[in-house]
């Protein structure tokens, strides 16, 4: 066991029915870092992340062995509740999704109002706080009851990683948070989820490989399901110790 | 698979190959003119001149490739090493222009003793042994070659650190002789380190190594 | 083949026949339902005026009848939307399974069964065990049993059509699954459900059959839930088998209002899916 691991899975294999989706992956998630996961399509990076904060078992055929550790203690265990996992474990998907029947306000607010944890909280205060820290205050603040999707791709995301925000989780998963907006609406998460890291630990899936590099402090390559290699993204990029993870980076395939 | 960045890279590995044998020419030239004894010092220069244009334009293409491409990994070091090499290349060419500027300035080994100038001969050779293999090694990629220059680097030394221990000591005669040699013996061994360097080079293009040959 | 048959004019003249013919086909089919209004305005026109809205039928007047359809849409409601919507959340949320699909195959077939059928079964089961008499409840279950599958299905289809993003969004943030299904994705269908709502009480309001079997017609006004009641289709119904020839005026009085009302419940079904396919946009 990991001891300076903020999550960790040991063991873990999971299953779509028939079909093994990740073999025997061991690998950590520093705190206070950002871990990028890289590999070709179909390789598991997905469903590795929607295990780490149990989505992957909302899917009717989903099966699972082994554990995932957060802080030191196992996630799928028998007496613990999914929904809490969620609640310190926040994700944000590829394609931006704000509840298109709530204003941008009530976007952010909806993960407090919902799960009931708004009580004692000043809502206006936390809507302004997730909204600074996700650096889209300044473009919605006179707009706050608008529509949420009213506004650009690139700022739904954010308006997204706010929503996630609000709850204030120890760990947030991004699912290739990038691959359905512009450059410069990618550089702009880009920038943000190195600023996310100071306060929250970041494990980001992507199949950009110079977004991996950019962004992470350790990168993981899954291929086939399995973990190829892991290791700090300077040593990753510059010598790769298997092979394989050379002929990926490089572009020899995938 | 073929990528894009493989013709950048295949393009400055011939460009190096070709760079690599014109210093093997100007080395050849330069150090038999001064065990001869014959002026070569102009087409000397010319060469040395083309070669630090060469160097030069290696520096720009690895600054295209990196712009361009974004390379990673081995594409990486593969670069970044060239450009590195493309250098130590152009050293090669500037000492060979130093030795034949003090060939004409001073005097070749003229006179000098025969036993002078044997043991400067054997040095030479081992130095520009050491340069082919350097050109070798990198047109192949070959660690194993590149390895072995460990050993006639070493020798090179010794044979430079005595030559000048041996200098001091011995009653000489003829200060163009001692100066001149002196100054050869110099040039040899710098030349030897940057064979060295070359070699290191390709070490860590092929598996990250950071290795220390000398 | 003779060269007439190529030509340029020749196959002009074919494409104009067959446009010709199609348009032909479509003034026909909506010629019924011009005379059927044509029909029901000039005969019905004349009759309304507020006596004729007001009083009860041994007063010329189809009150009874209004008050009735009122009631029995009322009643309907009460039951068949809320049993309804559940049933198309389940369906929809929670219907993954062979019991599920068995549901929506019968909840198909349902929505099929000729009307006399659910009226007699009606009677039979509820009149005959429960009320022992005419019942405006036992009506209002008859035309429930018509207005479920309807609302069910509408309710499942606009439940399918909120995408899965926004349940997962939901469920990412550790909201349960009971209110992620209320709060997100009920809200995000909510005009697909209204529109369903809307259609299912379009189909039951000028039903007859159903209602024949189990509130019968009355003269009056609502006398309670063990008595017969009347209804507009009842009324038409009943009065168009008198001689009187006021009897038959107000039939076709109470025939305009039930096609106004029936009308008027559809372009309100046209409305509120308007909005509908706007909801999602994608930027």
């Amino acid at each position: 066991m990991d001891n300076n691991a903020k999550m960790q899975s040991i063991n873990l294999n999971a299953w779509f029915g028939t079909k093994q989706a990740l073999k025997d992956i061991n690998l950590s998630i520093k705190p206070n870092a950002v871990t990028a996961i890289i590999g070709p399509s179909g390789c598991g990076k997905s469903t590795f992340i929607r295990v780490l904060n149990r989505m992957h078992e909302l899917i009717p055929t989903a099966k699972l062995t082994g554990q995932v550790l957060l802080d030191g203690e196992d996630i799928y265990a028998k007496e613990v509740d999914p929904v809490m996992i969620r609640r310190r474990v926040g994700m944000v998907f590829q394609k931006p999704n704000p509840f298109p029947t709530m204003s941008i306000y009530d976007n952010v607010a909806a993960g407090l109002r919902l799960t009931g944890a708004k009580k004692g909280k000043n809502l206006d205060e936390v809507v302004r706080r997730s909204l600074e820290q996700a650096t889209l205050w300044d473009e919605v603040k006179d707009d706050l009851r608008k529509p949420g999707t009213s506004i650009s791709g690139g700022q739904q995301q954010r308006l997204c990683i706010a929503r996630a925000i609000a709850l204030q989780p120890e760990v947030i998963l991004m699912d290739e948070p990038t691959s359905a907006l512009d450059p410069i609406a990618s550089a702009k998460i880009e920038k943000l989820v190195v600023e996310l890291k100071r306060d929250y630990t970041v494990a980001i899936v992507t199949h950009n490989m110079q977004q991996a590099s950019r962004v992470s402090d350790y990168t993981a390559f899954l291929y086939l399901g399995a973990l190829i290699e892991y290791g700090s993204t300077r040593e990753i990029f510059e010598s790769p110790k298997n092979p394989l993870t050379e002929k990926y980076i490089t572009g020899e395939f995938g | 698979m073929s990528r894009i960045i493989d013709r950048g890279l295949e393009e400055q590995a011939a460009f190096l190959a070709k760079m690599g044998e014109l210093t093997y020419q100007i080395l050849d030239i330069s150090i038999n003119g001064y065990l001869e004894g014959k002026s070569v010092e102009p087409e000397v220069r010319e060469l040395s001149d083309l070669l630090v244009a060469m160097g030069n334009k290696v520096e720009d293409q690895t600054f295209q490739l990196i712009a361009r491409f974004q390379p990673v990994a081995s594409d990486l070091r593969a670069i970044k090493s060239y450009m590195k090499i493309g250098n130590d290349f152009a050293r090669y060419g500037r000492y060979a222009l130093d030795i034949a500027v003090i060939n004409t300035q001073i005097s070749g080994l003229k006179e000098c003793e025969a036993a002078t100038i044997e043991y400067i001969c054997a040095m030479s050779d081992k130095v520009l042994s050491m340069v082919r293999i350097s050109i070798d090694a990198l047109k192949k990629h070959d660690i194993e070659l590149a390895k072995t220059v460990s050993q006639t680097e070493r020798e090179v030394d010794k044979m430079y650190l005595t030559y000048l221990d041996g200098l001091i000591h011995k009653e000489q005669a003829n200060s163009k002789c001692v100066i001149s040699s002196a100054l050869m013996t110099r040039y040899l061994e710098r030349i030897a380190d940057h064979a060295v360097y070359v070699c290191e080079s390709i070490v860590y293009i092929v598996n990250g190594e950071k290795v220390a040959l000398g | 083949m003779p060269k007439i048959l190529n030509s340029y004019r020749f196959r002009r003249f074919k494409n104009r026949l067959f446009f010709g013919i199609c348009l032909a086909c479509v003034i026909i089919a909506i010629v019924p339902l011009l005379s059927i209004l044509f029909e029901v305005i000039a005969r019905g026109a004349s009759q309304i005026n507020l006596h004729f809205l007001t009083s009860n039928v041994l007063q010329g007047g189809i009150g009874p009848a209004i008050q009735g359809t009122l009631v029995i849409i009322g009643l309907t409601s009460v039951i068949g939307i809320p049993i309804g919507i559940l049933s198309g959340i389940y369906l929809a949320e929670y219907g993954n399974n062979k019991f599920a699909s068995t549901m929506r195959v019968i909840n198909n077939v349902l929505t099929q069964v000729p009307s006399v059928i659910i009226g007699i079964t009606a009677f039979g089961l509820i009149i005959i065990y429960v009320t022992g008499t005419y019942s405006p409840l036992a009506g209002a279950v008859a035309l429930s049993f018509m207005m479920i599958p309807i609302v069910a299905r509408t309710t499942e289809e606009s439940l399918k059509l909120v995408p899965n993003s926004i349940r997962e969004a939901s469920l990412a943030l550790g909201v349960h699954k009971w209110r992620t299904t209320i709060s997100v994705v009920l809200a995000a269908a909510k005009s697909g459900l209204i529109t369903g709502t809307l259609l299912g009480v379009a189909r039951i309001a000028g039903e007859t059959a159903p209602l024949l079997f189990t509130i019968l017609g009355n003269s009056f006004f609502f006398q309670g839930f063990n008595a017969p009641m009347d209804a507009l289709p009842l009324r038409i119904f009943l009065n168009s088998r008198l001689d009187a020839a006021e009897a038959q005026s107000a039939a076709w009085g109470a025939a305009l209002i039930l096609i106004l009302m029936v009308l008027a419940l559809n372009i309100g079904v046209r409305v509120a899916s308007r909005g509908r396919n706007l909801s999602f946009k994608v930027t």
